[in-house]
């Protein structure tokens, strides 16, 4: 068995843990940063894209408001080019209490978030697809956020730092004797090798999954109940402001713009299982009817695609006698230390994507107490790398750059504007056979057709590229396209539905991918393609916890 | 006011059910519109006739397999039209093919055994009959295979093709000729036009020739001319010294435009009217009765008044079959009642992408001679149909072709009564 040696271990790879491997990294602790699966394939990967300016919380958790201001501010700056700022609108629709508004403003003057009131007719102006029927608008620093863009570069920047950040390895054992964990065993989802990691410090940061590795360390009460929401990516800029109902926050009332799409969301469901992806059909309605509120005509529109995103929101069992029912949209910081006399251990869970990099800060910064050193913060002043000029991402900067050459260049998924040859690199880097993980680099499938075209362009260069047998390759196709599928036929009508009739024609028509060798139906002529859907089934859900029947691994046996 | 066209037929589609319908019904002698929206799944579709492929294990024999499939599943579209009408009409496509505008490019198979084709993924695919360019691919034929193709044509992966070639028993390999086109990205449909410059392909057979194998057949993304693509197959042969056949690619699908050209050709030359770009907007209805459409085109509007109607407009991929987002399921070219759509509560899609989809088989409700439901002069073929899932089972073609020559035929029968009762 191979054995890492590490100053500091962080599992998790959402956006608090590559944030925390990002800050670490850059006090100049040695971090290896390990996740069951692809870096944002959890809750990081599955939210709005909103970077809130604190106005949603103004009123009901002030200080996640204050939170998200301040973080608001750096992130603007630090990760410029991640966020395009579309501003954000809060607007009393006939829908709303007409009361909340000024409630609403004496929120934000109170936890310090900027809020101008304008008039409705230049708020209709500047968004006509708006209610005609609002009644107040006011202005907030909301913008967009695309998180794939910021994880990747923390992870590369971070990376070239000399940090070894192991994707597809799932924590099997975590090292604990009777006062300090000392590091984790994980497992490659690839080649089954295990692989042991000593650290000094370990930092618990998986989010709606951090129960689980505090179990399998033996930390007691550490409950994190995973609230399930759903979110559904609508074909175009509907709006291109960030426009929230002004009213205490509940189901469907913030839409998005993002990229080329509109997101709205979300809904808010208890669930016992942090894996949870359901998308029940009346959440499903219950968007479209809230969209409709906000932009008339919005079931008009195109769904392109619907996820279910898991929120880590936290309860200290042991605190539970204090205060039961404080579940907070705030963050938690625990010090295994201070909590339960074990050293070496600090799990940060809850918060949201908009306070990640304070969240990270306050997690190294006991990762340091743990050591015994001082080292300060840079993440609010150190430019993530890309976004050293300290501009915004502008919608149609990639068309801008492709136009130069789109008589040179091949282009593989048109939609997202996927370049054969930035495709070809982004295998070879990661060595990865998975197209999905290529979605998360670099939004190859993701734009109206999900795949249509670029599954099978994508599948022979990934083919030429990792020298993959012919199994193996229809296998990423059918991985891909189940993926893909996934998201796809809770939200089918309309003209969605006539595309992916259209990709049935590609891929079951003329390419035949049902009966592809391996795929399960088999040439021979094997019962139809049951075979093939349950071994495309079976691979999507192979990336699924294994967190039942943890064990815990004496320190003594790491060496 | 609009201006108004008096028909004895109105075929709403221009795919391969619509064509075959506006087609058999003036070869019969009608006055005859085809109203297409746009260029139907022909432009789309690998340009073969799939009768039926899968039920689901592959099927050796069409012939066979379609009299079991008859006897066991009455409301697929096959139970509905019958077997003579499917031999019937493959034939009169093949004549079409053979007479047709494309010299020497004609149809080869039957019904009696499927030709296995390989796909641009190297899949063997079960195929009643195919173009004569592409038939030098039936697996029962091939030797040691080159698949061969050019890098600025991104539907086509040589190495993946082989690979799964292999995978089935058919010893091939890859070869991807780098040679120069002036844009990174050619589709089927531009590469096709350059190989019908003589120039070119000489060109291309010379870079060619040095890599190949003796022995070895030559296969090639379906790009090999549209006007002319025996001609240019032969010329490729010749120069070659080796067998060349077509693999169909990702659309837009070359063989498939050429098969639209055939049926095209074939309206035109029986006196049938083609009408591109009509969206049939609005329609009249007398007691059980259509009377007429109105289209909306460039420059006019058109009303066409009629005595019988033929719906092909297509299902779910058209768009003339919808589902909008209350989940409820229209007719949207002349509201006619639906059949096979599920029933509210239960589910449309399964989670499992290869699986079975309820709503699939979802389509116009016809009566047995495809009549649709509460009309008495509306016939519906192709994709319209319920019963089938044409991608799943490979039947489109047939399904489209059977179809649309029966409701042809019914009409044709009905016109004949309304003669005898006038004269």
């Amino acid at each position: 068995m191979t054995t890492l040696s590490t100053e500091v271990l962080v599992i998790g790879g959402g956006a608090t843990g590559v944030g925390v491997a990002w800050d670490a990294t850059l006090r100049g602790f040695d971090v290896v940063l390990v996740d069951r699966a692809d870096l944002a394939e959890g809750t990081s990967g599955r939210f709005h894209g909103l970077l809130h300016s604190g106005g949603r919380y103004a009123v009901k958790d002030p200080r996640a408001a204050e939170e998200c201001i301040a973080e608001n501010r750096i992130l603007r700056r630090v990760a410029a080019d991640c966020i395009e700022d579309t501003g954000g609108l809060f607007v009393t629709t006939p829908f709303d209490d007409p009361a909340y508004a000024d409630t609403f403003v004496t929120g934000c003057k109170a936890t310090g978030v900027d809020c101008e009131e304008i008039s409705v007719s230049a708020a209709l102006a500047s968004e006509p697809r708006l209610h005609p029927g609002i009644s107040r608008a006011f202005r907030v620093p909301d913008a967009n956020i695309e998180v794939w863009k910021t994880l990747w570069a923390m992870s590369h920047g971070a990376q070239q730092r000399g940090t070894r950040i192991l994707t597809y390895h799932e924590v099997t054992g975590v090292h604990r004797s009777s006062d300090r964990v000392a590091g984790a065993r994980v497992r490659s989802a690839r080649t089954g090798e295990e692989i042991d990691i000593e650290a000094q410090v370990t930092v618990n940061a998986t989010g709606a999954w951090a129960g689980q590795i505090a179990d399998m360390a033996g930390i007691e009460g550490v409950r994190v109940l995973p609230g399930r929401g759903i979110m559904i990516a609508m074909n175009h800029r509907l709006v291109n402001t960030v426009i929230n109902r002004c009213q205490m926050p509940t189901d469907g009332d913030i839409l998005v713009p993002i990229r080329t799409v509109s997101v709205i969301g979300t809904t808010d469901q208890h669930t016992d299982d942090p894996d949870d992806h359901t998308v029940p059909e009346d959440e499903v309605d219950r968007m479209f009817d809230e969209g409709e509120k906000l932009v008339p005509g919005f079931r008009q529109a195109r769904a392109l695609r619907v996820w279910s995103g898991v929120r880590p929101l936290f309860e200290d069992a042991k605190a539970s006698d204090t205060d039961t029912r404080d579940v907070t949209r705030a963050h938690a910081l625990l010090d295994h230390q201070q909590r339960d006399g074990v050293s070496g251990f600090v799990t940060i869970t809850g918060g949201k994507l908009t306070t990640y990099r304070m969240m990270a800060e306050e997690t190294v910064d006991a990762v340091c107490r743990h050591l015994g050193v001082t080292r300060a913060c840079s993440t609010a002043s150190e430019s993530l790398p890309g976004s050293e000029d300290g501009a915004n991402y502008r919608l149609g900067e990639r068309l801008q750059r492709k136009e130069a050459s789109l008589q040179d260049e091949q282009v593989i998924c048109e939609c997202e504007l996927v370049t054969r040859s930035s495709l070809e690199e982004a295998i070879r880097r990661t060595g990865s056979t998975k197209l999905d993980d290529m979605r998360r680099q670099l939004r190859l499938g993701m734009g109206p057709c999900q795949g249509g075209f670029c599954n099978y362009r994508a599948t022979g260069l990934l083919h030429g590229i990792d020298e993959l047998s012919a199994q193996d390759a229809n296998q990423a196709l059918l991985d891909f396209l189940q993926e893909r599928w996934k998201g796809t036929w809770p939200i089918l009508y309309g003209d969605q539905l006539r595309q992916v009739r259209f990709d049935d024609w590609v891929f079951q028509g003329v390419l035949d991918v049902a009966h592809a060798p391996g795929a399960g139906a088999g040439a021979a002529g094997a019962d139809g393609a049951a075979g093939a859907a349950g071994a495309a089934g079976a691979a999507g859900a192979a990336g699924a916890a294994g967190a039942a029947g943890a064990e815990t691994v004496a320190s003594g046996r790491a060496s | 006011m609009r201006s108004q066209l008096h028909f004895d037929a109105v075929v709403i589609g221009g795919g391969m059910a619509g064509l075959t319908a506006g087609t058999r019904l003036a070869q019969s002698g009608a006055k005859v519109a085809v109203l297409a929206k746009g260029h139907g799944s022909t432009h789309l579709s690998p340009g073969t006739i799939d009768v039926l492929g899968y039920t689901p294990g592959r099927v050796t024999s069409p012939e066979d397999s379609l009299a079991r499939l008859i006897s066991e599943r009455p409301d697929h579209p096959y139970a509905l039209v019958g077997a003579d009408a499917v031999s019937e009409s493959l034939q009169w496509f093949a004549d079409c093919a053979a007479n047709g505008p494309l010299p020497s490019y004609g149809y080869v198979g039957g019904l009696e055994r499927n030709l296995l084709l390989p796909t641009a993924m190297g899949v063997l695919r079960p195929s009643a009959m195919v173009p004569s360019t592409m038939a030098g691919g039936n697996a029962s034929g091939l030797g040691t295979v080159a698949i061969v193709s050019v890098p600025a044509l991104r539907e086509f992966h040589p190495t993946l093709c082989a690979a799964n070639l292999t995978a089935a028993g058919i010893e091939s390999r890859g070869i991807t000729l780098h040679i120069e086109v002036e844009r990174a990205d050619m589709n089927p449909v531009g590469m096709a036009r350059r190989f019908e410059d003589p120039k070119w392909r000489g060109h291309f057979c010379a870079q060619l020739l040095p890599q190949l194998r003796t022995e070895e057949h030559i296969g090639m993304p379906a790009m090999l001319g549209m006007r002319d693509p025996a001609a240019v197959v032969g010329d490729l042969e010749r120069r070659l010294g080796r067998k060349v056949f077509e693999i169909a690619t990702l659309p837009p699908s070359v063989p498939g435009m050429r098969r639209y050209e055939i049926l095209r050709s074939a309206l035109r030359a029986a006196g049938g009217r083609l009408a591109l770009g009509a969206d049939v907007i609005s329609h009249e209805r007398s007691n059980g009765r259509v009377t007429s459409v109105a289209t909306h085109a460039a420059g006019r509007d058109l009303t066409y008044l009629a005595d019988w109607f033929v719906l092909a407009s297509g299902g779910f991929a058209s768009g003339a079959i919808e589902l909008d987002s209350h989940w409820v399921t229209h007719e949207r070219v002349l509201g006619l009642p639906l059949r096979g759509v599920p029933e509210t509560g239960s589910p449309r899609f399964e989670r499992e992408y290869l699986s079975d989809q309820p709503l699939a088989a979802a389509g116009v409700a016809v009566d047995g001679e495809l009549r649709a439901g509460g009309t008495d002069n509306v016939f519906v073929a192709g994709a319209s149909l319920p019963g089938a899932t044409p991608w799943r089972e490979g039947s489109g073609e047939g399904i489209a072709l059977a179809s649309g020559y029966r409701a042809a035929a019914v009409i044709a029968g009905g016109l004949r009564t309304e003669e005898s009762v006038t004269s």
